[in-house]
């Protein structure tokens, strides 16, 4: 017996043992690699790092190249990069906010659509690095610095500016039908007629994204009918201005007034941004709404000849409107450092965000199609077909504000749902749109509150 | 010799890993999720109590109800289209009653091993404006303008999904119940056969009896997959358009991870658990009483 309970007491221990070393190195696994390692003598340091980009995308074949390249002039530190895309990238790195885990470098907006992150204290405020004297700041394009914080922080550089707002035409097209680009709204609307007697649809647009037709269309009319200073005072509830204005009810009825006179393509709102770049690039469509960074597509995906002769427009002159020729930007998603960083890892990652940002990486994004916020003399960069006139209409139109970019999510989703609906003919008009957005801005919106 | 205690002090200390997962994986995150169903948030930042008035917002809010109504029709489909469904196909290969039964069992069980991504942009690919359906109709009518406009109707706009549903799942359910009905020995049937009973007769008295416990399975896993629809909703149709084919899961996932209502969108998860184990429960009781009729 005492053999026996003694056997049972070793195997115990044999058992107790193989746990004990299972367990060490799940840990060991777990707590990652080790922040600095040797490499051939030198001190390596590892950045962890977390992006929205889709490496496989042709949109970010300069990423890629930067990378690359920062990777072999900077063999000292060493970036490990998680990806991810789209919900799903918010929806982990909010999760990664929640807990207070956040990695050293990652992509973020400079807008609502981060405030989860950069309102949150996880974030650098740049400034706070001691690099932005007046001499690094003039080598970049104006709004480049802008505050986004509400105590002026900056969160990221943004390497570039997003154009929300493009209507690009088929001028072949329509010079096959004995038309030109319209210089007025109205003109616009009298060709629909003729377009579709032709056989074709007259614009695409893919609004089947709860956010399309308030990114790319509202935007741009609440520009023209009221003004970026008029749309900052409706947003923040300042000098009496708010969104049950007529301006703002004007800006919505553009918007019914394109469905009521057929401008769009049948199933506008069932169709997705890809579905619609395809009947516009299978020249089913004469125009397509869409935004700027459509070009590294269509520099990939159009003929030769389609490339001539795909032009870059703004929406004409509307009757009333305050601003003329604009468009509507908000900062590219930059990179922003986590709060905590310091010492040698706040210089490597300083070094990479100002490599990226910087006259390197903006030549490499710019040879890829991307307009860089850094000055750079694009003529001296050998720059795709689309992408070069995308590069002069940035540089030929003053741009407005884009309103999801500030106004908060949930209110916009709001609003956008009602847009949908009253493009499908049906429930509330401009003004009853309009009034309800106002309540819901009134009692909820945090630039209201500030 | 091992005494009662030492027996007792074993159980505990093996069942107690199982336990201690299963307390922080499920009971912990619930129990969570109900407190916080009584916050509110705003900033990302909880800001108060505010007792039950997300209940209350939630049960009031148009969108909400739809969602409800959307998963209903899911839940009908589910329960009385994809089990019949699934039940008949299994019979007629069990029966083989139609040739080359094999590959009919594979082509019918194809649609679930594909993910619902897959299979939501397949579809897509189908029925959108610019689908192989709509441009084979266009061509057909001659009207360039025409879609599919029961996706642009507030009352019938789930109808593709409910089509794809059915199509996707009523294999997972044929597949079960082939697997039970090849569990009734033949010689029974034979048996049947032999003394005059017709299909009917084989059918209410020897299939449906054997296989009521599958069935009350097979209902359980509709309803509880019913509910917690998404993957291919969120694919399909993002809910869209306005949000006539939003379903409750979806809301839940808007609220939380879009909007940052933490404490509302735990209301609505705290909702989905309550209607899932009311009516798991009730067609828990619809079986025992069916069994009992059957006895």
């Amino acid at each position: 017996m005492n053999e026996y309970i003694k056997e049972l007491h070793m195997k115990k221990q044999i058992v107790l043992a193989v746990l004990l070393v299972l367990l060490g190195s799940v840990t060991a696994f777990a707590a990652g690699t080790k922040e600095e390692a040797d490499n051939d003598g030198q001190k390596q340091i590892t950045l962890t790092a977390y992006m929205q980009i889709d490496p496989a995308d042709d949109q970010y074949r300069g990423h890629n190249e930067i990378m690359k390249q920062f990777a072999e002039e900077y063999p000292d530190i060493k970036i490990d990069v998680e990806y991810a895309n789209g919900e799903a990238f918010h929806q982990k790195f909010q999760a990664m906010a929640a807990s207070k885990q956040i990695p050293d470098i990652f992509t973020c907006y400079t807008g609502a659509r981060s405030a989860y992150i950069n309102e949150t204290g996880l974030v650098m405020d740049l400034n706070k690095v001691g690099k932005f004297t007046d001499a690094y700041k003039a080598q970049f394009n104006d709004g480049t610095f802008t505050a986004q914080g509400k105590n002026g922080e900056i969160w990221v550089i943004p390497p570039s500016f997003a154009v929300c707002h493009t209507v690009y035409a088929n001028d072949a097209l329509l010079k096959k039908l004995g038309l030109s680009y319209p210089k007025t709204f109205e003109e616009w609307k009298a060709q629909v007629p003729a377009i579709r007697a032709a056989g074709y649809y007259p614009v695409s647009m893919g609004n089947k994204d709860p956010w399309v037709v308030n990114s790319w269309l509202l935007s741009l009319f609440v520009d023209r009918m009221g003004g970026p200073q008029w749309f900052m005072d409706a947003a923040q509830g300042k000098n009496g201005a708010s969104f049950d204005d007529p301006q703002f009810v004007e800006a919505i009825d553009i918007i019914k007034q394109m469905c009521d006179a057929g401008m769009f393509s049948p199933g506008v709102n069932q169709m997705s941004n890809t579905e619609a770049d395809q009947e516009f690039y299978q020249q089913k469509s004469v125009y397509l709404v869409d935004a700027g960074w459509r070009t590294s597509g269509m520099d990939s995906q159009l003929s030769d000849q389609m490339k001539k002769d795909v032009s870059m427009n703004v929406f004409p002159e509307i009757s009333g409107e305050v601003t003329h020729n604009t468009s509507t930007s908000t900062p590219s998603e930059g990179f922003g450092l986590n709060a905590n960083l310091k010492g040698d890892k706040l210089e490597a990652a300083w070094t990479f965000i100002n490599y990226y940002n910087g006259e390197k990486g903006a030549a490499i994004r710019a040879k890829y199609g991307e307009v860089p916020s850094y000055k750079l003399d694009l003529s001296k960069v050998a720059m795709a077909p689309m992408q070069a006139k995308f590069a002069t209409f940035q540089a030929t139109h003053k741009m407005g504000y884009v309103f999801d970019s500030v106004m908060n999510g949930e209110g916009v989703t709001l609003l956008n749902n009602d847009l949908q609906e009253m493009m499908l003919g049906k429930g509330k008009s401009p003004k009853e749109i309009a009034e309800k957005y106002e309540i819901w801005v009134a009692a909820n919106d945090t630039n209201r509150s500030r | 010799m091992i005494d009662i205690r030492q027996k007792k002090r074993s159980y505990f200390a093996l069942l107690m890993p199982a336990f201690l997962v299963y307390i922080s994986i499920i009971i912990f995150p619930i129990l969570m999720s109900f407190g916080l169903s009584f916050t509110k948030w705003k900033q990302f930042k909880m800001v108060g109590f505010v007792g039950i008035s997300n209940y209350v917002n939630i049960l009031k809010d148009p969108v909400f109800q739809r969602a409800i109504w959307n998963n209903i029709q899911i839940m009908l489909v589910s329960v009385l289209g994809q089990i019949p469904l699934g039940l008949l196909l299994a019979y007629l290969l069990y029966r083989k009653w139609v040739k080359g039964t094999k590959f009919f069992e594979m082509m019918i069980f194809l649609p679930i091993t594909i993910s619902s991504i897959v299979v939501a942009l397949l579809w897509n690919r189908v029925f959108s404006p610019v689908g192989l359906y709509t441009s084979f109709i266009r061509q057909v009518t001659h009207n360039p303008d025409y879609v599919v406009t029961i996706s642009e109707s507030p009352r019938f706009a789930m109808i593709p999904i409910l089509i794809v549903l059915l199509w996707q799942y009523t294999s997972l359910y044929m597949v079960i119940f082939l697997a039970n009905l090849q569990r009734i020995p033949e010689s029974v049937f034979e048996a049947a056969t032999i003394d005059g009973a017709k299909e009917s007769t084989i059918i209410s008295h020897i299939v449906l009896p054997e296989l009521t416990g599958v069935i009350f399975t097979c209902s359980v896993l509709a309803i509880s997959g019913s509910l917690k629809s998404f993957d291919l909703v969120f694919a399909m149709t993002g809910g869209g358009p306005v949000n006539y084919t939003t379903v409750m899961a979806l809301y839940l996932y808007q609220q939380t991870f879009t909007f940052s209502n933490y404490g509302y969108g735990s209301a609505v998860s705290i909702i989905i658990v309550i209607l899932s184990v009311g009516l798991i429960s009730l067609s828990n009781r619809l079986y025992a009483r069916a069994q009992k009729s059957i006895n």
